[in-house]
């Protein structure tokens, strides 16, 4: 063996990773190369000294520092609403977990009930201004739940009795909505699986009454619409129609030369919501608003049902607020807006409880029939009361709900520890 | 400790933050040596190696291969280095200024990190293995394992590198009894 030879295989021989003919014939170039040996010297100091520093280095421990930082960090960050980041943990969270795709149904499901109030109600008013709308059969819009900065906005395309529908907090999910066969197709474009959502029952007969119920509005709200003249908005001249109900409002911005509508502001209860960027009869595609699986999707086994939805849905949605999502408070205010704020936090929290999947699909399943109770109160009309504020959960002294469900005597009270009394 | 980067920063993603820990473990010597190399201070590389650290947990989402996640910290550490070099360079020319000093030193590299200073002004690729190999205390099949490459790779970067380090300790050592 050489000096070069040797020097090439050299530091595998002091690391002994050498095989034995190998180990030996450097051993044997060293007893006599004092070159090598030199080298081995210089090598081994070198060593020694990145090994010494190495072990100074490791007795720094980061990790409280680090996990309290983002800890933290992640706080901060929940408060500021990062919309963003939590609509991407979510979408990493929906594709990994059936468990969560169900809270995502289960928002989603909420929408649903909206999405068949907002069109009819539309018809509302529309139906004494604006010609085209009552006629369209296609039609493209934007609906915000909540206010236009904090509100969760939802694209909506409606084809006759189907909708197709994105919510913009729960991004990579699609949603085909056929109200003739109360069916709901839910598309996951981040893994490519599909879903089908029973929305009979309940949800199926208040769509039919509420239709009943829009035919009540429109005669009640008819002669009471007050025409507030020219205003402009979005940088747009507009004509502005108000009607107020019993129980709900509209306002209405529209075109003074076409009559299509620009904008509506919508109060149902306690809930508000505003329409825009309304596309009337535009061109679209069948397969958009198709009850089919698309090709290259796979169907997910399991059906969701949401055919009967009770008080009892309710109590146990405040319970899974109160007790899952908020660490044992009612939440500051609930109803359809807050509830869909909250879904990405429901989808955060049911993954870190870690739960067996049948227990956590009926968390996300009750958390959304719940919800869907409390719609159905406020748009039948019913009257209701939120006092759970900061109100601890099991305290059985604080009422924290109170309803009156349309046509009864009597209230409904809900306490802290989740009794129901009559009074 | 066995488990690979990938299954931790699954698990992180799945709504599990506490398990970022054992990337903390894993990676902490190393991040501190490579910043200390860069900044020259101790404490000023463990306040990088936290940001640097927690940087890169909530970018966790945006890594597209987790398999590479050293490589990608070890890129959001020299970002971060290069952003506090840059404060620090603001600050000692206000300094400067105020104390109508003409000279803005450079930021004081103590002796005690000089060969990290080495290190990290190294190439990338044998920037990695000997960081592993001391500082991340792996022996040089989990250096080969860690970064898949074969054994003989790495004990010839590593012997590559040792010349290089040599070489620039050596030039360091020079320029600093000419200046005296």
């Amino acid at each position: 063996m050489n000096c070069a030879e040797c020097k090439e295989i050299l530091v595998a021989y002091l690391e002994g990773l050498l095989a034995e003919p190998q180990k030996q014939a450097v051993t044997d170039h060293l007893k006599d190369c004092r070159s090598c040996q030199a080298e081995v010297k210089q090598l081994t100091n070198l060593q020694e000294r990145l090994v010494s520093n190495g072990r100074t280095v490791a007795q720094s421990d980061l990790e409280d520092e680090v996990l309290n930082r983002i800890v933290r960090e992640q706080n901060v960050r929940l408060k500021a609403a990062d919309k963003a980041a939590a609509g991407l943990k979510l979408r990493r969270i929906i594709m990994k977990s059936p468990t969560t795709k169900l809270a995502a149904a289960a928002a989603i499901i909420i929408a649903v009930l909206i999405g068949i109030h907002q069109f009819g109600s539309g018809t509302v008013t529309l139906a004494d201004v604006i010609e085209p709308i009552l006629n369209a059969r296609t039609m493209i819009f934007d609906v915000i739940i909540g206010d236009e900065e904090t509100g969760t906005a939802m694209n909506e395309t409606i084809v006759g009795q189907t909708i197709r529908r994105t919510i913009s907090n729960i991004p990579g999910m699609t949603m085909i909505i056929d109200l003739a066969s109360s069916k709901m197709l839910v598309l996951n474009d981040t893994d490519n699986s599909a879903g089908y959502v029973d929305i009979q029952g309940t949800v199926k007969e208040r769509h039919q009454s509420y239709v009943e119920f829009l035919r009540q509005v429109i005669t009640k709200l008819k002669d009471n619409h007050q025409e507030l003249g020219e205003q402009e908005i979005d940088g747009r001249k507009a004509v502005v129609f108000e009607a107020r109900g019993h129980n709900q409002g509209v306002k209405i911005w529209a075109d003074p030369k076409t009559a299509l509508p620009i904008r509506i502001e919508l109060t149902l209860g306690q809930m508000f919501s505003i329409m825009k960027n309304f596309q009337i009869n535009p061109q679209i595609d069948d397969s958009l608003v198709s009850m089919d699986v698309p090709a290259g999707y796979t169907l997910d086994k399991t059906e969701f049902d949401m055919t009967d939805v009770t008080e009892q849905d309710f109590i146990e949605s405040l319970r899974i607020w109160a007790k899952v999502m908020r660490d044992g408070t009612f939440p500051e205010e609930i109803g359809t807006e807050n509830a869909m704020k909250q879904m990405p936090l429901l989808g955060e929290k049911m993954m870190a409880l870690n739960l067996p999947e049948p227990e956590a699909s009926q968390m996300g399943m009750n958390f959304g029939k719940g919800m869907i109770f409390h719609q159905i109160l406020e748009t039948g009309g019913g009257q209701w009361h939120y006092a759970g504020n900061g109100v601890k959960l099991g305290d059985a002294d604080k009422a924290i709900f109170w309803y009156c469900p349309q046509g009864s005597e009597t209230y409904r009270v809900i306490y802290g520890d989740l009794t129901v009394k009559d009074v | 400790m066995t488990e690979t980067d990938t299954y931790y920063i699954e698990r992180c993603l799945d709504g599990h933050p506490d398990d970022f820990r054992y990337i903390v473990r894993r990676y902490q010597a190393v991040l501190l040596a490579h910043l200390a190399g860069k900044l020259g201070n101790k404490d000023r590389a463990e306040e990088a190696a936290q940001e640097s650290l927690v940087r890169a947990y909530f970018n966790m989402n945006k890594l597209q291969k987790p398999e590479s996640f050293f490589s990608w910290l070890l890129g959001i550490a020299d970002r971060v280095a290069k952003e506090h070099q840059r404060k620090d360079m603001l600050h000692q020319q206000r300094e400067a200024i105020r104390s109508f000093s003409a000279e803005a030193a450079g930021p004081e590299l103590s002796q005690d990190y000089g060969l990290e200073a080495a290190i990290a002004e190294l190439p990338e690729s044998y920037r990695r293995v000997v960081l592993l190999r001391y500082y991340g205390e792996h022996s040089c099949s989990q250096v080969a394992e860690q970064l898949d490459m074969p054994l003989g790779t790495v004990t010839k970067t590593l012997s590559r590198a040792y010349a290089m380090l040599r070489k620039s300790l050596q030039q360091k050592e020079e320029t600093q009894v000419s200046e005296v």
